[in-house]
């Protein structure tokens, strides 16, 4: 015990170290008089709180415990494979009919949520599978939608027709990128990609011919369902709205679910399109590659290309995802696009769980939802996302679903076949 | 605890009561949404917007309210990010709001402005000044402030008329902001026949201007108009002294804020600055000065009367149109004029102030300024 | 843009470039090091300096303001041993908490730590002092001018020559620290091979710990620097310079410490030469198009090894 005090007396004395020039010592700043002020309290909270953490051993003890609930969590039950399309059929049917009776907010969170999961599922395709650690995703995600947005105000193109155009582009950027970077190692093409979507940024706010520069693109057409728009009136002459022509009273949260019914569609696919990638050779490939590259050449393997793809496949899907948010928001600018976003999304992969495709979608709900939960902390929101980070890298470093890889089970007596 | 927080702890506080009582009294209070920035970088702007419109919110009670009914005021934190204005207006949409006082950046109010119209819901924006906001067709938005097309010409004509600078530079900080209102400073300049030597844009944020500044000297410039706001020119202003590069500096509204001179020191001494009218110096607010001074609040802030403005005219049209229908005071804003503490306002059909004063002022080293004759 | 070249503008901007360039060398090593020894990206490693800034500016103030002493140097020493102090405390509290027990993980987990510890900390200052700016008055002004009376005159402060002479001076140091101590021996052999050098012996655990110690020392060094020669912070201004520095340490050959030096002070000059030929909103597009164009003729960075991979 004497020893555990020393110690907790310690980290009591650091904490209060650390805290003192930050929060106990404040800078006032008045016109250009400068003075100090002295704020005792918090120091002596924190210290008080540390102290009796570590005495108490919480931190351990939160360890333990977790480690101990993570055990005792209920693993994804394996279904029998006749139960699995029930079950997701189920869940599909589930977020197609829980927009119809949610709130305004809630459903436009949830399609922010449905954007972070394309922008999840993307990225774990290049991070998880493939193991190219890209921190410029974002790029690609303004490309499609700056692409969506430039071609609906020059061209008059519609959403719909625009979407194909737009995941062509974000994947020809993504080749064309990817190309010449993807021999560098590891943490090199951290950096390049990174380099590449501060890059990206700047042009965006630079070109202002083409691009807006600062002042963006406004006013940019949300998606139509087979060409009825979603609106009070008519955009065009001789337009016909939703609600017209139904013979539906106006709301203005049908635009919502609509979205929203739209963003699900969009991610459903990504979700489909990536199943079947991954069971396909390319798919066993990029794993192949992840797991070890000079065996995957040995084998005949062409790294490059394998990479090159996985790389282009994660840029059209960031695309994709790009478009939409930009039908979504109506007006883009170049500060959606900054670094923070590549991080966040990165973040949703890793907490995920690499390569775990349902624990990116469950990531990406938890990481949208929690600033908006904490939003009643007002300031406090960013500081509990950057803790919560943190804390799960720590507790959980295997993710929320860890992967579990799609495998073959062969009946017992195929097992000596040749 | 500094002001930011304290307002943030009230505006919880606010929001946790506002929670629990809108079931038991929703009818009795007149909710006004109040949009801007109460963290992030650009907080201190928010909080000049957040002063003026709690004011006006407490005058207006203390008077009695509006028909009978109080006004209460909702804060709205939209870290001055598009991505969370549309958040923030969908919650606005969400608690059935029908009035925001804002947003403060150009930038978030543009996408939330759409969905205010869309949803019918009156919007006054006492800081935004960004004109394309206003050139929408949107009927449901209004301004209290000027444009920065208005302000962007006020300063190009005071350079062309009365600096006849040998060499101009404009520098802007590459923002909506401060670029839109550079660009109106260059065409105006160049009517009256004077081409910039420079245009160029540094980063917002940026933080070494000596680059920039050995150009500008070596170029001969004698004088710079910058686009943007006070972190940015304060360096500059104090990087530019040390270099001995001693053109004279102009700005927009963006750069009159105190802390120009705590960043720029005695370089901020004769600084030209474009300003709305100060209007806590108008006699007819003495009266209301008094009332933040006496709560510790700085009245001097450019954008503190307009929000102030926006909550009155809100109240005043309740009171006058005999309704709280939205677009019938929308309706009725257009039409009548208010008057306020940023004197007696109408509106353009496009939501704009019909006239707004911008006014030179000299900045000097201890914060302070004057009119320019 | 001008006329004619002129020299003295060259020589100038070559000024301003070193000097940018040697605060980004300061925090390059501590990225550099840090990545060498247990190849993570510490990328709260930016917002390390920028508390180290306010803890300078607080510093100051407190002496000058507080207890109004006058004597720079004495100003000087004891905001850099506070700083340092302080500074190198967080490095080591946040090495311990949010880094150690993420050791034996793949490399990817201790990198989402780490920007979750960057957006932590970031917030965490804003919290205590504000998000406004915070300034102060320079200490040290003046300088030397050289050139022609009423032409362009070469302009060298003493506060530039402060930090480029501050930077040369605690960088031999580190490099004698590391080429001929017990400790700094200690250190090569771990960027060597982290599980050898544990079997003969050797503390990796508090190797690892003093290199994010010396990391965040050097950042402190910065930081007061950067509060004496800008003299305005906020708590923003950690990310940026920590991506530059991050780029000055890949250019130079991450893991290398001569190679974090010359990647900042190549930097410098590419932002400063940028600024002053092209135009200064293209000058980090220059930076960034910088990085990727080395990286692509030589993949391990300007002074880096090339890796060999063993099966």
């Amino acid at each position: 015990m004497p020893r555990n005090l020393l110690e907790a007396v310690l980290v009591a004395l650091l904490a209060g170290l650390l805290t003192v020039p930050i929060l106990g010592i404040h800078i006032q700043v008045d016109g250009i008089k400068v003075s100090l002020q002295g704020n005792a309290m918090p120091v002596l909270a924190i210290m008080a709180v540390v102290f009796a953490a570590r005495l108490f051993q919480v931190p351990q003890k939160a360890a333990t415990g977790m480690a101990y609930l993570s055990q005792r969590l209920p693993r994804p039950p394996r279904l029998a494979a006749s139960y699995r399309p029930v079950l997701i059929g189920l869940v599909i049917v589930v977020a197609i009919v829980w927009p119809f009776t949610a709130s305004r907010s809630a459903i436009d969170i949830a399609t922010l949520a449905l954007i972070y999961v394309m922008l999840g599922l993307g990225l774990n395709v290049v991070v998880g599978f493939a193991g190219l650690l890209d921190l410029g995703y974002v790029a690609f995600y303004a490309v499609g939608a700056y692409g969506y947005a430039l071609l609906s105000m020059h061209w008059g193109l519609s959403f719909w027709a625009c979407l194909p155009l737009c995941v062509l582009m974000a994947a020809a950027t993504g080749c064309l990128l990817g190309f010449p970077v993807l021999r560098l190692r590891g943490d090199y093409l951290a950096i390049v990609t990174l380099g590449f979507g501060e890059i990206i940024r700047l042009l965006l706010n630079n070109l202002n011919a083409l691009t807006g520069g600062p002042d963006g693109i406004g006013n940019i057409a949300k998606p139509t369902l087979f060409g009825l728009e979603f609106a009070r009136e008519p955009s065009t002459e001789g337009g016909v709205t939703f609600h017209q022509f139904f013979g539906l009273d106006y709301h203005s949260i049908d635009t919502l679910i609509f979205l929203y019914l739209v963003a699900l569609g969009m991610a459903l696919l990504i979700l489909y399109v990536i199943n079947r990638l991954i069971r396909m050779p390319i798919g066993r490939a990029w794993e192949a590659l992840r797991e070890d590259e000079i065996a995957c050449r040995s084998l005949g393997l062409n790294p490059t290309t394998i990479k090159l793809s996985a790389f282009g496949f994660g840029a059209s899907t960031a695309g994709f995802a790009g478009a939409f948010f930009a039908a979504r928001q109506g007006f883009i600018n170049p500060e959606s696009f900054t670094f923070i976003e590549s991080a966040i999304v990165l973040a949703i992969v890793v907490l995920g769980g690499m390569g775990s495709q349902l624990g990116v979608i469950l990531a990406a709900i938890a990481l949208t939802a929690l600033p908006e939960i904490a939003r009643q902390f007002a300031e406090y929101r960013m500081l509990i996302f950057g803790l919560v980070l943190v804390l799960m890298m720590i507790w959980r470093p295997q993710g929320l679903v860890p992967a579990s890889r799609p495998r073959l089970e062969l009946p017992e007596r195929a097992e000596t076949a040749p | 605890m500094n002001t930011i927080s304290r307002n943030v702890l009230s505006a919880a506080v606010g929001a946790i009561i506002l929670g629990l009582g809108s079931l038991a009294q929703a009818e009795d209070t007149i909710k006004i949404a109040v949009a801007g920035p109460i963290t992030g970088p650009v907080a201190q702007y928010g909080d000049m917007q957040m002063i003026g419109a709690k004011m006006a919110v407490e005058q207006i009670n203390a008077k009695g309210g509006v028909n009978g009914k109080k006004l209460e005021a909702v804060l709205m934190d939209d870290v001055c990010e598009p991505k969370q204005a549309v958040a923030v207006a969908n919650q606005i949409v969400n608690q059935k709001i029908k009035y925001v006082v804002g947003h403060l950046c150009s930038g978030s109010t543009q996408p939330a402005s759409k969905l205010y119209e869309d949803e019918g819901i009156l919007m006054i924006t006492p800081a935004a000044t960004n004109p394309a906001i206003t050139q929408q067709g949107y009927k449901m938005v209004f301004r209290t402030i000027g444009t920065d097309d208005q302000q962007g010409p006020t300063a190009g004509k005071y350079i062309a008329e009365k600096i006849k600078p040998k060499k101009l530079a404009i520098i802007h900080d590459k923002q909506q902001y401060g670029e839109g209102i550079a660009k109106e400073v260059d065409k105006t300049v160049k009517a009256a026949g004077i081409t910039p030597v420079l245009f160029e844009g540094v980063n917002k944020g940026q933080t070494d201007f000596s680059a920039l500044i050995t150009k500008m000297k070596s170029e001969g410039v004698d004088f710079v108009y910058y686009g943007g706001y006070h972190p940015e020119l304060g360096l500059l202003l104090r990087q530019s002294r040390e270099q001995g590069f001693d053109a004279k500096y102009m700005g927009p509204e963006g750069v009159g804020n105190k802390d120009i001179s705590a960043i720029a020191g005695p370089a901020s001494e004769g600084l030209l600055v474009t300003l709305p009218a100060d209007f806590s110096t108008d006699p007819a607010n003495a009266d209301l000065v008094k009332a933040f001074k006496a709560k510790n609040e700085d009245p001097t802030g450019p954008f503190v009367m307009p929000a102030y403005a926006g909550v009155e005219i809100i109240a005043d049209a309740i009171k006058g149109a005999k309704t709280e229908d939205p677009a019938k005071l929308a309706g009725y804003i257009h039409k009548n004029s208010f008057q306020t503490p940023i004197g007696k306002v109408a509106f353009k059909d496009n939501g704009d102030l019909k006239e707004f004063q911008f006014v030179i002022f000299t900045w000097h080293a201890d914060a302070t300024k004057t009119p320019v004759k | 843009m001008s006329g004619s070249f002129s020299i003295l503008e060259f020589i100038q901007q070559i000024i301003n470039g070193l000097t940018l360039g040697s605060i980004y060398a300061l925090i390059a090593i501590g990225y550099t090091m840090v990545y060498g020894i247990i190849g993570m990206i510490n990328f709260a490693h930016g917002e390390i300096y920028m508390i180290s800034a306010y803890i300078g500016l607080l510093t100051i103030t407190a002496l000058t303001v507080q207890f109004g002493i006058e004597s720079v140097p004495l100003i000087l020493l004891a905001t850099l041993f506070v700083s340092i102090a302080i500074t190198s405390a967080y490095g080591w509290t946040i090495e311990r908490v949010a880094y150690r027990p993420l050791r034996s993980q793949s490399r990817l987990i201790p990198l989402i730590s780490a920007i979750g510890m960057s957006i932590f900390l970031q917030n965490y200052v804003q919290i205590g002092q504000g998000a406004r700016d915070l300034s102060m008055q320079p200490l040290i002004t003046g300088g030397w001018r050289f050139g022609p009376d009423g032409g362009f005159q070469v302009y060298l402060s003493y506060m530039q020559v402060l930090i480029a002479t501050a930077t040369v001076i605690f960088m031999t140091a580190l490099t004698l620290f590391i080429t001929r101590s017990r400790l700094g021996r200690a250190c090569r052999a771990c960027s060597q091979d982290l599980t050898m050098t544990n079997l003969l012996g050797i503390d990796t655990n508090r190797v690892i710990s003093l290199t994010f110690v010396l990391g965040a020392g050097l950042a402190a060094v910065a930081g007061v620097l950067i509060s004496l020669y800008i003299g305005k912070i906020n708590p923003f201004i950690g990310f940026e310079a920590g991506i530059k520095a991050f780029t000055a340490a890949v250019l130079g050959g991450i893991g290398s410490i001569p190679g974090a030096m010359l990647g900042g002070v190549v930097l410098g000059l590419a932002e400063s030469f940028s600024s002053a030929y092209l135009r200064t909103e293209y000058k980090d597009v220059v930076a960034f198009g910088l990085l990727v164009l080395v990286l692509l003729f030589r993949p391990t960075g300007l002074l880096g090894k090339p890796e060999i991979e063993k099966v």
